[in-house]
């Protein structure tokens, strides 16, 4: 037994065929792990006037405690300026038959300091800090702005990269070694034509990875200024990259079906070679896959409207900044951040997604502006689904610079967690108007939300060999 | 080396004067007088620590790569990479960084 929380209630590791971290199959970790008691939240104060640094809080979910919905701990990072952003475990089921290995570490970088913070995290309710990586030792391989964070098979940590030393393109991809988090150097033997990173996923059975792209660190940090659009630089592509011999091996051009393409989830059944792409701008969501030829292909599954707002001079994108698969590769959920709605949609016929439900809170256009009692500050944005896929949690946050132009009061009162129950027999979801995380109020000062965890892994963390 | 005063003035009001030597940060003189000012990258990348420039004379010691040309010709500077060249007086705080860009659709 391994696993954090495995030996209080996630029942990892009770089978005899598999030693490692995490789950045989994403159906026994949906099935057979329990509920999430607590999460891990990244919580930045960057580009705030709170005299503080950014934190990973820990929100206690478990209804049957009596500080349910609170944030119950804070470890503040040694330095101010980080943009904790994105985060991932030290290993997952990807290592589910590597002996002695455990998930009990989470690598949290700082989006604009390049910084990389290493905590143990084997009490879910008292991480602490064990390594930090400083900035100038990241810049020595000429990459920064560290974002998504996947542990690898053959004990490795691979981190996407979106800038090179000075801010600029090339990004890349960095690769720690998990024994002790050092810097093994650059993942990637040859890019390619690929410059700008974001997401990525991989499937090992299939031999491949995809990598998604954002903009240059230099044209992203200080705003979204659509002049940068127009001169193109932003991204409107996705990379094909052969995960045995790390090259860039084809690249998928949307243009303008598919401005700005940012997270990428692929089916969580090891078999399946197929997984879809939010493209923020566009508003659009895409589905990749392998023909039988081996080559990808794409098409547009998912194509929302903008809308006219009466305060606003154009009409205004959905803008779908976060997105995510249950673990039975049944519903596709997503946030639409400047609207202020979670959608839910059926992908069991996977390039016909149908849409189920959608809720509203928060935003520019939904009736629903309080939620128990709270003003609802920004909008649904990153997502995190229960592992048995009944319970979906959102944070209102995007990032420190991009809030000021469109929720100014998220940097001034911070931001919130939410929570909507999910019936997935019946197809719909319903806002749990009693769960409320106000970050605003968090010890020491405001702070912004980010990205969720769940101790134990969860349908965004976790990949199968 | 020479020193100059520089004076951060807040949207609120607040003013605090500090001494910067002319081969120091505005950013690294305000630490060490423990004055909280907001940053992030520390390279001129990220425009968290933007200020503007009220009065007086800055050097940015790394390209300003935040700011666009019309942000410099309206006295935005980067604080973390920006120098002291004479006696100054800058807006500070977060809500300087906003000024940047503003909502495109808006």
């Amino acid at each position: 037994m391994s696993d954090t929380e495995s030996s209080a209630d996630a029942h990892e590791h009770h089978h005899d065929h598999h030693e490692g971290p995490g789950y045989a199959t994403p159906a026994e970790m949906r099935t057979e792990s329990t509920r999430e008691k607590t999460a891990f939240v990244m919580a930045p104060r960057v580009g705030m006037d709170v005299d503080g640094p950014d934190f990973v809080g820990v929100v206690d979910v478990d209804p049957d405690s009596p500080t349910y919905s609170e944030l119950v701990d804070t470890v503040e990072m040694p330095n101010r300026g980080d943009e904790l952003h994105h985060f991932g475990w030290n290993a997952c089921s990807s290592s589910c038959h590597a002996e002695g290995l455990a998930r009990d570490h989470l690598v949290v970088p700082g989006q604009r300091s390049s910084r990389i913070h290493v905590l143990d995290a084997e009490d879910p309710r008292d991480p602490t800090i064990e390594k930090v990586i400083e900035p100038e030792a990241v810049f020595e391989y000429d990459l920064s702005a560290p974002h998504t964070v996947h542990c690898v098979p053959e004990g490795k940590v691979i981190i996407s990269m979106l800038g090179n030393a000075d801010g600029e393109l090339p990004g890349g991809f960095l690769q720690l070694d998990q024994t002790d988090f050092s810097i093994d150097g650059r993942w990637e033997a040859d890019r390619g034509e690929m410059e700008m990173n974001y997401d990525y996923w991989y499937q090992p059975r299939h031999g491949v990875m995809v990598s998604s792209e954002w903009a240059a660190p230099e044209t992203y940090y200080p705003g979204f200024d659509l002049a940068d659009v127009e001169s193109g630089k932003y991204g409107d592509s996705i990379h094909i990259w052969d995960w045995e011999s790390r090259e860039h091996v084809q690249t998928l051009e949307f243009g303008e079906a598919g401005r700005i393409p940012l997270e990428v989830r692929m089916s969580h059944n090891p078999e399946e070679t197929q997984g879809y792409v939010g493209a923020a701008l566009t508003s659009n969501v895409i589905r990749f896959y392998e023909d039988a030829d081996g080559v990808w292909d794409w098409d547009v599954v998912i194509d929302e409207e903008a809308r006219d707002h009466p305060d606003w001079e154009m009409p205004v994108p959905p803008l779908i900044t976060d997105l995510l698969l249950s673990l039975d590769d049944q519903y596709l959920f997503f946030s639409n951040w400047l609207h202020g709605d979670v959608r839910m949609y059926d992908v069991s016929d996977s390039a016909n997604p149908r849409l189920v439900d959608r809720v509203w809170a928060g935003g520019n256009f939904g009736d629903r502006q309080t939620v128990g009692g709270k003003d609802v500050r920004g909008a649904p944005q990153m997502l995190q689904l229960s592992r048995d896929g009944r319970r979906l949690y959102w944070t209102t946050s995007l990032f420190s610079s991009w809030d000021d132009q469109f929720y100014p009061e998220l940097g001034e009162e911070g931001s919130l967690m939410l929570k909507a129950d999910v019936y997935p027999e019946e197809g719909r979801m319903e806002l749990d108007e009693e769960f409320v995380v106000d970050f605003g109020e968090a010890p020491g000062g405001p702070a912004r939300a980010h990205e969720i965890r769940w101790p134990g892994g969860d349908c965004t963390s976790d990949v199968w060999q | 080396m020479s020193v100059h005063e520089v004076t951060l003035r807040r949207r609120d009001g607040g003013e605090h004067s500090l001494r910067v030597a002319a081969d120091e940060t505005i950013l690294v003189a305000a630490e060490r007088d423990g004055v909280s000012l907001p940053f992030g990258c520390r390279y001129g990348a990220c425009g968290t620590c933007t200020g503007r420039l009220l009065d007086g004379r800055l050097a940015h010691a790394e390209p300003p790569r935040a700011l666009k040309d019309r942000h410099l010709d309206a006295g935005y500077v980067l604080l973390c990479v920006a120098e002291p060249r004479s006696d100054c007086r800058i807006e500070v705080g977060a809500s300087v960084q906003a000024d940047l860009v503003s909502n495109p659709w808006k």
